[in-house]
């Protein structure tokens, strides 16, 4: 079966390259002015913002679609010249790309190019004006860092590859583009280390592009459903960041990048569950800090998910865990409530949840003033008022800021997620129930799988070698093998960089 | 998954799957059996009865080294020609599935008794064969390397235990061997069933990679840190305990856990239940997966997730006729131990003992 699976696959494939080839159809441009100008007219439907400028009096026109174009850029790279009198015809500027495919031709007027035509001529001029706008290459709002580069990709994927290229000046640096989605023909840019990164996550990345069969695609986040390996599963397997630095780091560790025209945000595969909690900052701090801070936010991983989950375990089965002296404090909190713990922490959880979801679509004063009233008026009122117990407001406090440590927002909202089960869990079997549920949160990351790489690396499967970067972060020099997870096809990163201390001692003796 | 199929298990997996199917349901009555039967000298037998497991892993070795790249259910079906040896997997079948049932019931009625004590069985052993069977539906290297993970915990379990050296009163020993021979022989078996899941060894070699001397060396090195655990649980108790008061208890770990309080939390014992609960899920599920494996060499068949889910399903149903009912838990027992001695001693001695008789299959010359 499984063969005939394959043939038949093969065949498909094979079938729609064939036929994307033919797709690309031909209609050769006549020596006729107004039916070539027709037939472009009716390829974009005589929409009314293509321009057509009749030139040398009716001999000849110029098309662009006016929004897209820089009509300085028109002046400059098409009339400029003639004006100059350095040429005679508008066909016989240098920067032309000529044609006589009026369909390509409608193809770049939709790219942004303007078209030259002539009566009695079948060459079709094509210029590059496309207007663009950029916003500046400011630091993601989202993942900002203390010390270190403070750019961030913008909307443009040639800019996008700019920022890569200019960090790592390697001929094997390589990119390769997709045009994705049928009807929004959207730029689709893989990068990689040829020679570092495993071929086999890159055929299978390109294989997958390949595959997406859709109109449109709009942002990474459209692709990486497409292209992740568990659909299903609440864990991201691809990290989504908009840090040059961070895609540089990550290519150097062999893996592979994606971009995608329109969108600010690359999305780095495989990922690991481990390199959500790598930072940029703990590269520019002191090793000591660094490793600190990502042991703090480690632990914000276990807060996050189960200190909800922990405390009702506690209070509504195993009182007898909480040592002598807390006993009546807690006791005395919780007596008062009239709802069970479940009903206190869901309640809770939902009134923060709604809190950062109004938050983020107002405007920055508007959604202070909603935290304000939120977090201050609401916590206090609704301890006050008898429906929450004060403990129970500083476990979920506690719990939504450990949530928004991990510097990756996918995963901090798949952490916020997944409290859900385990306080349900807790609530109904206690710490049993609370095993049980990270049991299961245990398999699932050690099954789940990124690009045909361990998700849970390098924990499961164990490589001590890798733990140096993963639960701290030893010193720079002291890792000098790339990590194993994204199968480099070289491991070694760094060579004696330290020799120089050695010499200097031998020096002074 | 495709890249992981077919990935044979490192040395380091091989260790940790085997140590984690024996460390199970037992360590929280093992000091408390060992001293019904052997009193103090208790720990001798157990030390006994993990040299004499040792010296049983050299003949297992001897049998799996002849036939490098077949699991023990093929290799019976080889040395005990096609259809005995499939009527004898049948047999282990059910061996795995009485082991997998009796871990189900000692673990719910550690449960009911410690921690939920109005929990209804069915709740608890449906969720353990949940999580379990989530573990075996999918590869042995997934699931190798999730037991090598949880190891971790391992730590945390003989912390536990260590802390409460500070209280252990070494007299409590002694006298050694006061009442002869007998209580200490008496013993080993107590012993040897702690050990139980050295099967597994068995059954998976051909599924690891390494030179034979390697795997050897690692198979008796998880005996020995097994041992060595049990040895370290039991020496604790034994000294924590006195005499006396240690046949009044019945889970001496639990018992002595409990007397401590800590500052940040009191009852230390429910946490340690919970990291039990760990290693009952792993042994279950190596059983669970054997039973597995097992099925599809009878019937030829590929590792699926519906024979993982018949398996547990079955595993569940058959737990339920028994539930916490005592009377037959301790009968259902004791007839598992019996099995366990023919199951893990009898049979592969015998297979061993014919497959002398037999020419080594000639792939193997070849490559």
């Amino acid at each position: 079966m499984g063969f005939f699976k394959d043939f038949f696959h093969k065949d498909q494939r094979a079938d729609r390259r064939i036929s994307d080839e033919s797709q690309e159809p031909k209609q050769p441009s006549t020596r006729n002015l107004s039916n070539n100008i027709d037939y472009i007219l009716n390829a974009l439907k005589r929409t009314e913002d293509l321009k057509v400028r009749i030139l040398k009096k009716g001999d000849a026109a110029l098309l662009y679609i006016e929004p897209l174009v820089d009509q300085d850029k028109v002046q400059m790279n098409i009339f400029n010249p003639i004006e100059i009198g350095r040429v005679d015809s508008i066909h016989d500027i240098p920067s032309a790309k000529e044609t006589t495919n009026l369909e390509e031709a409608v193809n770049s007027l939709l790219r942004g190019h303007a078209v030259y035509l002539e009566d009695e001529n079948r060459r079709v001029s094509q210029f590059s004006v496309t207007s663009v706008f950029n916003r500046s290459v400011e630091e993601p709002a989202n993942e900002k860092v203390v010390r270190g580069s403070h750019d961030g990709f913008v909307e443009n994927i040639m800019v996008n590859i700019n920022l890569v290229r200019k960090r790592i000046e390697h001929r094997d640096l390589k990119v390769k583009f997709f045009k994705v989605g049928k009807k929004t023909n959207t730029n689709v840019a893989i990068l990689y280390m040829e020679g570092l990164a495993d071929p086999e996550v890159v055929l299978k990345m390109e294989e997958r592009l390949e595959a997406i069969d859709s109109d449109k695609v709009q942002s990474p986040g459209y692709v990486e459903e497409f292209v992740e390996d568990s659909a299903f599963s609440p864990f991201p397997q691809m990290l989504n960041t908009e840090r040059p630095d961070r895609v540089v780091a990550n290519l150097m560790e062999g893996r592979v990048a994606l971009f995608s025209e329109g969108s600010p945000t690359s999305l780095i595969a495989p990922a690991t569950f481990f390199m959500f909690y790598q930072a940029p900052d703990d590269y520019n701090t002191r090793w000591y800090t660094g490793t600190f801070v990502r042991l703090i936010r480690l632990a914000s991983f276990l807060i996050a998910v189960g200190l909800p989950a922990l405390y009702i375990a506690i209070v509504s089965f195993h009182f007898e865990v909480i040592p002598d002296d807390l006993i009546t404090p807690v006791k005395s909190s919780i007596n008062e409530i009239a709802y069970p713990p479940v009903v206190e922490a869901l309640v809770m959880v939902i009134i923060i949840e709604l809190i950062r979801e109004a938050g983020i679509r107002l405007p920055s004063p508007v959604g202070q003033t909603i935290g304000i009233v939120g977090g201050l008026v609401i916590g206090d009122a609704v301890v006050r008022a008898g429906l929450i117990s004060n403990i129970m407001v500083i476990v979920i406090a506690l719990t939504a800021i450990s949530s928004f440590v991990v510097p990756s927002n996918e995963l901090s909202t798949t952490l916020r997620l997944l409290t859900f089960p385990l306080i349900c869990l807790s609530a109904t079997l206690g710490f049993v129930g609370l095993i049980f549920g990270f049991l299961f949160i245990a398999v699932h990351l050690t099954k789940l799988e990124s690009f045909g790489v361990p998700y849970f690396a390098p924990v499961a499967p164990l490589r001590l070698k890798d733990l140096k970067d993963t639960f701290v972060r030893f010193p720079i020099f002291m890792m000098k093998n790339r990590p194993k997870d994204a199968h480099p096809m070289d491991y070694k990163a760094i060579g004696e960089s330290r020799e120089w201390k050695k010499n200097e001692q031998s020096k002074k003796s | 998954m495709s890249s992981q199929k077919n990935l044979k298990l490192t040395n380091r997996q091989y260790f940790f799957l085997i140590i984690q199917t024996q460390i199970g349901v037992g360590i929280l009555a093992l000091p408390f059996d060992l001293h019904t039967a052997a009193k103090q000298d208790g720990w001798i037998s157990l030390v006994l009865s993990g040299v004499l497991i040792i010296i049983l892993m050299v003949f297992y070795w001897l049998l799996a080294k002849k036939y490098p790249d077949k699991d023990y259910f093929l290799l019976q079906q080889y040395v005990l020609s096609k259809w005995v040896g499939k009527a004898v997997t049948l047999f282990y079948i059910v061996y795995f599935a009485g082991v997998g049932v009796l871990i189900l019931l000692l673990y719910g009625r550690m449960i009911s008794i410690w921690v939920l004590p109005n929990t209804p069985f069915w709740i608890l052993s449906m969720m353990m064969v949940a999580v379990c069977m989530y573990i075996v539906c999918c590869d042995l290297v997934v699931m190798a390397r999730l037991y090598t993970m949880f190891s971790a915990f391992l730590i945390f379990l003989v912390g536990l235990i260590l802390y409460s050296v500070k209280d252990s009163r070494l007299f409590y020993l002694l006298p050694v061997a006061s009442d002869g021979w007998g209580g200490i022989l008496a013993g080993i078996d107590k012993g040897i069933i702690s050990f139980l899941g050295f099967i597994v060894a068995l059954v998976i070699y051909a599924k690891v990679e390494g030179e034979p001397k390697q795997k050897l060396k690692t198979i008796i090195f998880a005996q020995i840190t097994v041992l060595l655990f049990y040895l370290s649980i039991v020496l604790v108790t034994f000294t924590f305990f006195s005499t006396k008061e240690i046949a009044l208890v019945s889970e001496p770990v639990l018992y002595m856990l409990k007397s401590y309080q800590f500052p940040i939390v009191a009852r230390i014992d429910l946490f340690f239940i919970s990291i039990w609960m760990v290693f009952v899920a792993t042994s279950f599920s190596t059983y669970l997966y054997l039973a597995g494996l097992g099925i599809t060499r009878v019937f030829n068949k590929k590792h699926s997730p519906v024979i993982v889910l018949i398996v547990g399903l079955s595993f569940y149903f058959l737990s339920l006729f028994i539930g916490f009912n005592l009377v037959k838990l301790d009968q259902f027992s004791s007839y598992i131990v019996k099995g366990g001695y023919i199951f893990s001693m009898g049979i592969p001695l015998l297979v061993l003992f014919i497959s002398l008789f037999r020419n080594r299959p000639k792939k193997e010359s070849a490559t």
